[in-house]
């Protein structure tokens, strides 16, 4: 089974399709098969950075019926084993995608065999892109140092929170168990994780003790992103301790990307900068970043079979 | 759900062990305040305005705490006394200075005396080599059987004397024009000699310089 990373952060503009891209080339050079998925639906536009123009298939055609099999919607690109599904030529209500749908995506995307594929998320917190970066407990955050950025970090994780809370119930079960917590802790005490889990504590003490297990086990990743010389370099190893020691999920630092200009150069001109730029410090911390994913030998946590 | 940060003890709320030291404690407390203190891009949108200030407020508390050894000392009987803290925990662990002259001492060159002794009755007993030591030249190839004779390698010679296994080779068989320079070769017979405990030195690698000086090798 291949290893699934998901790859989010909230705010728009982050750069997750630009790590994206980059991470998958690297890990592609360094011999890895692999494949990145463009899954912000409606805004897709990681086919442009990767080299394909003009995809003659993608992944609505999966949606659409057109193509039976996630696989054959594959297209290969001209790097050797860097192979993309691209999300362009979709319908324009593509962006809300109805749960059936979702769920075989999900399942069809477990089921597609390379060593690693990344999903490029959209922005938002939209349970489109909460569900695809629950599908492995390896998800990746990417935020800037900027207030504006992190603030949408820290919603993202709260709603992915809610999310897994979310999972453990059904929906009358979840609306009723709402009303009984906003009753019995006052106003307010739904829309906070650490009143919400101590609620559950007391009304459902065995869901509460599967939750504790499962948050426990993602091991999420994050990368500060567009970090100039001048900014606090210690910045993503502080959002991890506070993400651990408030809200005690594990967040690791995975490491900080550089800030240059000629990102968009390499962007303007269609070209890959870890190729274009390769002696940057920009490439540099990219291909530190990417030796985690290729060299990644721990086991792949299980796909959320949803 | 971690605990609540109300309910850390003064350690926990500080990120540091219960034998830290003053220097560690005020280091942690700089640390957390950068990360707690308004304008901070980490706390910022993590916290509301009130939630911040009671956190820097604990945190204060803690540190007041815990950087005066006589408040230190209470806080840590009072966190044995609620079974918190083992008694064994408590007690700051001081590091010794370590001794410069402590290591690699004795016990290396003991081998190397204890294996002198070895050789030196090795020699004595071996007819092949008393012969070898009795002819009025010495050359490399007498040398080479010696060394043979006793079982010692050239890598353990080498590793011995610091002198690369080549050269060693080289002077085994007579090559001297093979040396670095014609100067080295006196001072790395010499060692190799003192290497397989071969006495006198003197006499015997003037033998070996003799001998080669004659044939026109060195």
């Amino acid at each position: 089974m291949a290893f699934v990373w998901p790859i989010g952060g909230g705010k728009g503009g982050s750069g997750k399709s630009f790590l994206t891209s980059s991470l998958g080339r690297l890990s592609a050079q360094a011999g890895k098969k692999t494949l990145i998925i463009d899954l912000d639906l409606g805004a897709a536009n990681l086919h442009t950075l990767v080299g394909v123009p003009y995809p003659e298939k993608g992944f609505s055609d999966f949606l659409q019926k057109r193509i039976p099999l996630l696989e054959d919607t594959v297209i290969k690109t001209s790097y050797e084993n860097l192979f993309l599904i691209s999300g362009a030529r979709d319908n324009f209500d593509i962006a809300n995608l109805p749960y059936a749908q979702k769920m075989k995506t999900l399942r069809a995307i477990a089921r597609l065999d390379y060593d690693r594929i990344l999903l490029d998320l959209g922005a938002g917190t939209s349970f489109n892109t909460l569900d695809f970066f629950l599908i492995s407990q390896n998800g990746i955050f990417v935020t800037t140092p900027e207030p504006t950025s992190i603030e949408n970090v820290y919603r993202l994780i709260r709603s992915l929170y809610f999310r897994l809370i979310r999972y453990c119930f059904t929906a009358q079960e979840y609306k009723a168990l709402g009303e009984e917590i906003e009753n019995k802790f006052g106003q307010g005490a739904t829309n906070r994780p650490d009143t919400m889990m101590n609620a559950l504590e007391v009304i459902h003490p065995q869901r509460y003790e599967k939750l504790q297990d499962e948050l426990g086990s993602f091991r999420f990743k994050l990368i500060v992103n567009q970090l100039r010389r001048y900014d606090n370099a210690s910045l993503g190893t502080q959002i991890s301790t506070m993400v651990g020691k408030h809200l005690g999920l594990h967040l690791e630092f995975a490491g900080n990307v550089a800030y240059d200009d000629h990102v968009h150069d390499a962007i303007c001109q269609q070209v890959f900068f870890v190729d274009r730029y390769p002696y940057t410090k920009t490439a540099m911390d990219l291909k530190e970043l990417s030796r985690q994913i290729v060299e990644h030998t721990g086991q792949q946590m299980s796909l959320r079979n949803m | 759900m971690p605990k609540n940060f109300k309910k850390m003890n003064f350690y926990e709320r500080l990120d540091i062990g219960p034998t830290a030291a003053s220097f560690e404690i005020r280091h942690a407390y700089n640390a957390a305040c950068q990360m707690y203190t308004s304008g901070s891009l980490v706390s910022y949108s993590f916290f509301s305005q009130r939630e911040r200030e009671e956190i820097l407020l604990l945190i204060e508390e803690a540190y007041q705490t815990l950087i005066n050894e006589q408040t230190r000392k209470q806080y840590r009987a009072e966190l044995v006394r609620r079974g918190e803290l083992a008694e064994e925990d408590t007690a700051a662990t001081h590091k010794k200075p370590i001794d410069v002259f402590a290591f690699s001492s004795g016990h290396r060159s003991g081998v190397i005396v204890a294996k002198h002794d070895a050789l030196k009755e090795k020699i004595a007993e071996s007819e092949t080599i008393n012969a070898i030591l009795q002819k009025k030249n010495i050359g490399g190839a007498d040398l080479k059987q010696i060394r043979q004779e006793l079982g010692i390698e050239l890598e353990h010679i080498a590793k011995l004397t610091k002198i690369r296994v080549d050269y060693l080779k080289h002077i085994e068989a007579d090559a001297a024009a093979s040396l670095p320079a014609p100067v080295f070769l006196k001072g790395f017979l010499k060692s190799y000699l003192k290497c397989l405990c071969l006495e006198p030195v003197e006499e015997i690698s003037g033998r070996y310089l003799e001998r080669l000086a004659r044939s026109g090798g060195g």
